[in-house]
């Protein structure tokens, strides 16, 4: 545990926490459960806990090799658990840049158990060490870059003043590295319209050439020069302010009229009023103090339409408190100077109409509620969702040159982690169909029986990770258990425990409260390229099998839903499960697709196969025997680009459920 | 000495929870694991986050420990087994238990990051949800009562517990507690599937062992309040009375940590038309009944 054990000398009392936190060790799961239940880990079963966030994890459990990008974001989860924490890798090749892996072992669940239990000695004697090094990788790297606190989109990497309003520049981190991490950083929304002077400083630039002005700074009206020039307190550009002639005492109506009518600027500029900044309402057209709290008024240009305008909504919330989202406070600002009149006044307002703080948060690549691998990057307006950013961490085209079919086969399946047979069957379908070769009929049969299998276990895996996300603890359990179950199961296990997993998935149907969850949410319009589960949710009659002469023997006939939400995906998903109980039933023999002895065969295959998240198309060329080149299409394709249309303007936990609901597989997803 | 019994049952109590909890969470009844996790949350480094707001990340476990502390200072287990036997008990525990939500926010706030401030603001309109069908239950209890009491509401219920005289009320009161104390299925500010931690994502170390703390505290004060206000508090037949207060509150915990599991996460548009359109009317009901019930019938 050379980057992971804690400074410390090996007390007495060190040794027993040290003991303790080797039984009891919670592990964050990279890419994700959904991809370790896939590879049948059963991790309850080990004595695992998984935790939500890195934060609560002392163990990074790695499941199988990682792309790199995946583990740029890895090494990020790890640098985010506290120490002591450890890596346990199941069948990974290689880690870097994450350090070593404290214990290791096969992708399988004797081999988790066996690992496990070095782990557990490992962290025992090494939670604690006198001498720790530091983990440092480049995906870790962040820089320090300079931003406005009034002009967010001002970003520099020096200190120095803001091009638009002349503040100091604050200090705030940003990541060096690109790949998304888990961890939430906020960041000032660079959203905003382009720099649209503020009213606050809208006058800076017309200076007044007669008669005498007076300057100011538009956070510290206590500061008054008689030059242009910079704030002594914040170093923004003092604005001109119209001074009073001198001794003149008067603050009667003849006054602004007087003034107005000999003011220099009258024919371009609106005439400066002023306002408190907590009660818009108050209107002077001098400065001074608000008649109801107190506070210096802040100038504004007088925009008499607008005086209701939705500008001082409460609900600008914590823009106020500049602190927050920049790093340290300036000496001498005073918060109640951040007016939210001001500082929401440029911001874009989202559908409703409130204008709030836009922070960009990444759900992904290892968010527990998301299939492993996704990267969903979030500007939240609010809880509501404004902008959307999907990334494949796990997507790129398939490498296929000089492969000979039998390893290609197993490739292209290890590239997929959620529907390795789908994409096995896939595989060597076209690989026969360059060939010219077909199966016989009782070997394409159970081929078609083992991809239901897998139809039935990832439906299931969707399942529990659904219900982790809705916080259906139960279901998540009982749906985790089946899918491991069954995934490997021969046929006449599979017909033994069919009567069960038809009264879970009845109860899961009869689940109180799961109507109000789900419907309603995540429809997609009609006309859109869906496909799969997704599109006979809907209605639409859309999948690979139908047609097939084999599944034409099993009977087979496309089920379809209506509805097209979260709840009609949910019944669609176990309504399949039902199908394909019975096509296992009535073929009977059940075997994993594997390849057949094509020779030296040069030409041009596809095929196209129904994987559980729908139709998958891959094209192969082959020449003498080998692979050249092997196109694939796989079915979240279709999904990922309506993913921003969908969650639009929803709320978080709601556009959760859509993406959930829709099971997106982000593997081999163009990258 | 009564104090001291007290912090016993108390240290039993939220260990009761946290193994309730665990056996809800995980599908495995274990009575060693919650202390494991303990001793190792105290080994564990407690990280700051970037660039926090350092006051309100460090001060916000600690409130709500203090929170639910003070709100369990007024549940009586026995006559005279009660740290503080307030006149005005009902309302310090209300008083005290307004600072979850402070405590929640400033959770959610300090650490700068986005899971945990949406969850403190999520916070925020559950309490708009739930806080006034904490109060408007107790008015109807004191009325019975005809006193702000705890112990003589405790009394005022030895002909006929109060979940049968105000039944409604009874349910309101619990549902809210669940929201208070952010349980499934209304724990939107922590959410694991959908804010992977919320408030709580940022802690680590020590500080999150003192956030669990105090939401078993809590959870403890707000069973304790269900059995005091509902449930006949010490009132029963052979057992001595604070053997009833905890058989009772043991019972109310487990219902409230495992029945919200049984449905999804409340939408918090839902959470928030429910308690309004449909709670605050029922909670005006249960208080016009109970008080025609009190004018009409002497019990």
């Amino acid at each position: 545990m050379m980057h992971g054990a804690r400074t410390g000398m090996r007390t007495g009392l060190r040794r027993l926490i040290a003991g303790a936190m080797a039984r009891d060790l919670c592990a964050f799961v990279v890419p994700g459960s959904d991809v370790a239940r896939a590879r049948g880990l059963d991790l309850a079963r080990a004595g695992l806990h998984l935790a939500a966030t890195p934060r609560h994890a002392n163990v990074l459990l790695v499941v199988g090799t990682l792309p790199p990008d995946l583990r740029d974001a890895a090494t990020v989860a790890y640098a985010q658990m506290p120490r002591p924490r450890a890596i346990l890798a199941l069948g990974a090749d290689t880690l870097a840049p994450l350090p070593a892996a404290d214990a290791t072992g096969p992708l399988t669940q004797v081999g988790l158990v066996a690992a496990l239990a070095d782990l557990r000695r490992v962290v025992a004697n090494g939670a604690f060490a006198a001498k720790v090094t530091d983990f440092d990788a480049p995906a870790l790297q962040t820089r320090i870059e300079y931003t406005c606190p009034m002009h967010p989109e001002v970003i520099s990497d020096e200190p120095g003043n803001c091009p638009i309003c002349g503040m100091t520049l604050m200090p705030k981190e940003a990541s060096a590295s690109s790949p998304a991490a888990h961890q939430p950083k906020q960041s000032a929304p660079a959203h905003q319209p382009p720099a649209v002077a503020h009213a606050a400083h809208g006058h800076s630039t017309h200076t007044a050439a007669e008669t005498p002005a007076q300057y100011t700074c538009p956070m510290h009206l206590e500061v008054i020069s008689d030059e242009p020039g910079n704030c002594p307190k914040c170093g923004m550009f003092l604005v001109p302010v119209d001074a009073k002639p001198v001794g003149h005492s008067g603050h009667d109506h003849h006054d602004h009229h007087d003034h107005h009518d000999h003011s220099k600027h009258v024919a371009t500029e609106t005439p400066t009023q002023y306002t408190c900044p907590m009660h818009p309402e108050v209107i002077s057209d001098e400065p001074g103090s608000c008649p109801k709290c107190g506070m210096f008024l802040v100038p504004v240009e007088a925009k008499p339409e607008d005086h209701s305008g939705h500008d001082h909504d409460g609900h600008a919330g914590h823009e106020g408190h500049a602190g927050h989202s920049g790093g340290p406070a300036i000496d001498g600002i005073e918060p109640h100077f951040m007016s939210m009149v001001n500082l929401t006044r440029d911001m874009p307002a989202s559908a409703d109409g409130l204008k709030m703080e836009w922070i960009e948060v990444p759900f992904g690549p290892f968010f527990p509620g998301l299939p492993g691998g996704l990267g969903l990057t979030l500007t939240l307006d609010g809880d509501a969702i404004a902008e959307t950013r999907v990334q494949s961490l796990v997507g790129g085209s398939i490498a296929a040159d000089g492969l000979t079919p039998a390893e290609f086969v197993e490739r292209f399946a290890d590239q997929s982690p959620l529907c390795r047979v789908a994409n096995r069957q896939l595989a060597c379908l076209a690989l026969e169909n360059a060939a010219s070769v077909a199966p016989d009929a009782r070997t394409a049969t159970a081929r078609a029986a083992a991809v239901e299998r897998e139809r039935i276990a990832s439906h299931l895996g969707w399942l529990a990770s659904f219900a982790a996300q809705t916080g259906l603890v139960w279901m998540e359990r009982r749906a985790a258990a089946k899918q491991l179950s069954i995934q490997a199961a021969p046929v006449d296990q599979i017909a033994a425990n069919a009567a069960s997993l038809r009264a879970f998935l009845h109860r899961v149907r009869k689940t109180p409260l799961l109507r109000a969850k789900l419907a309603g949410n995540g429809r997609i319009g009609e006309g859109k390229p869906v496909v799969g589960p997704v599109a006979r949710a809907q209605g639409v009659q859309s999948d690979a099998r139908a047609g097939d002469w084999v599944y034409d023997a099993l009977g087979f006939q496309v089920v379809t839903g209506t509805g097209g939400d979260a709840l009609a995906r949910l019944h669609q998903r176990c309504d399949e499960i039902n199908q394909s109980l019975e096509l296992i039933a009535r073929a009977k023999e059940l075997s994993v697709p594997e390849p057949q002895n094509i020779g030296t065969v040069t030409g041009q295959g596809q095929a196209t196969v129904e994987t559980p998240r729908g139709a998958a198309h891959l094209v192969v060329e082959l020449l003498g025997g080998k692979l050249v080149t092997a196109t694939y299409r796989p079915p979240s394709a279709a999904h990922i680009d309506l993913l921003a249309d969908l969650i639009q303007a929803q709320e978080i936990a709601d556009a959760l459920v859509a993406v959930g609901s829709l099971d997106l597989s982000p593997w081999g997803l163009p990258a | 000495m009564s104090i001291a019994i007290l912090l016993l049952t108390l240290t039993l109590g939220a260990y009761f929870i946290a193994v309730i909890e665990g056996w809800a969470v995980h599908g495995r009844f274990s009575l060693t694991r919650p202390a494991l996790s303990a001793v190792a949350l105290f080994g564990r480094e407690s990280l700051l986050a970037r660039t926090p707001d350092r006051l309100f990340f460090e001060a916000a476990p600690v409130l709500l420990l203090v929170a639910g502390l003070l709100a369990v200072a007024v549940i009586p287990l026995a006559p005279g087994l009660i740290i503080a036997d307030l006149a005005t008990g009902a309302l310090f525990l209300n008083a005290a238990l307004a600072y979850v939500l402070v405590a929640l926010i400033m959770a959610g706030w300090g650490p700068n990051g986005g899971y945990a401030m949406i969850g403190g603001w999520r916070f925020l309109g559950q309490f708009i949800a739930y806080a006034m069908l904490i109060v408007m239950p107790i008015t109807a209890v004191a009325m019975r009562a005809e006193s702000l009491s705890t112990t003589m509401i405790v009394t005022s219920q030895a002909d006929l517990w109060n979940v049968f005289y105000q039944p409604l009320g009874f349910v309101l009161f619990v549902l809210a507690a669940m929201g208070l104390a952010w349980l499934p299925p209304l724990d939107l500010p922590n959410a694991p599937g959908d804010l992977a931690g919320g408030v709580e994502a940022e802690y680590t170390g020590v500080r999150l062992a003192v956030l669990r703390l105090a939401r078993m505290v809590i959870i403890l004060a707000l069973a304790g309040a269900i059995v005091t206000f509902y449930l006949g508090g010490w009132l029963g037949p052979w057992l001595p009375g604070w053997a009833w207060s905890v058989i009772k509150m043991l019972v109310v915990t487990t219902v409230m940590l495992t029945t919200g599991r049984l449905v999804p996460r409340v939408r918090e548009a839902d959470l928030l038309a429910a308690g309004w359109k449909l709670g605050i009317p029922l909670a005006l009901a249960n208080i016009f009944l109970v008080g025609v019930i009190a004018l009409v019938v002497d019990i």
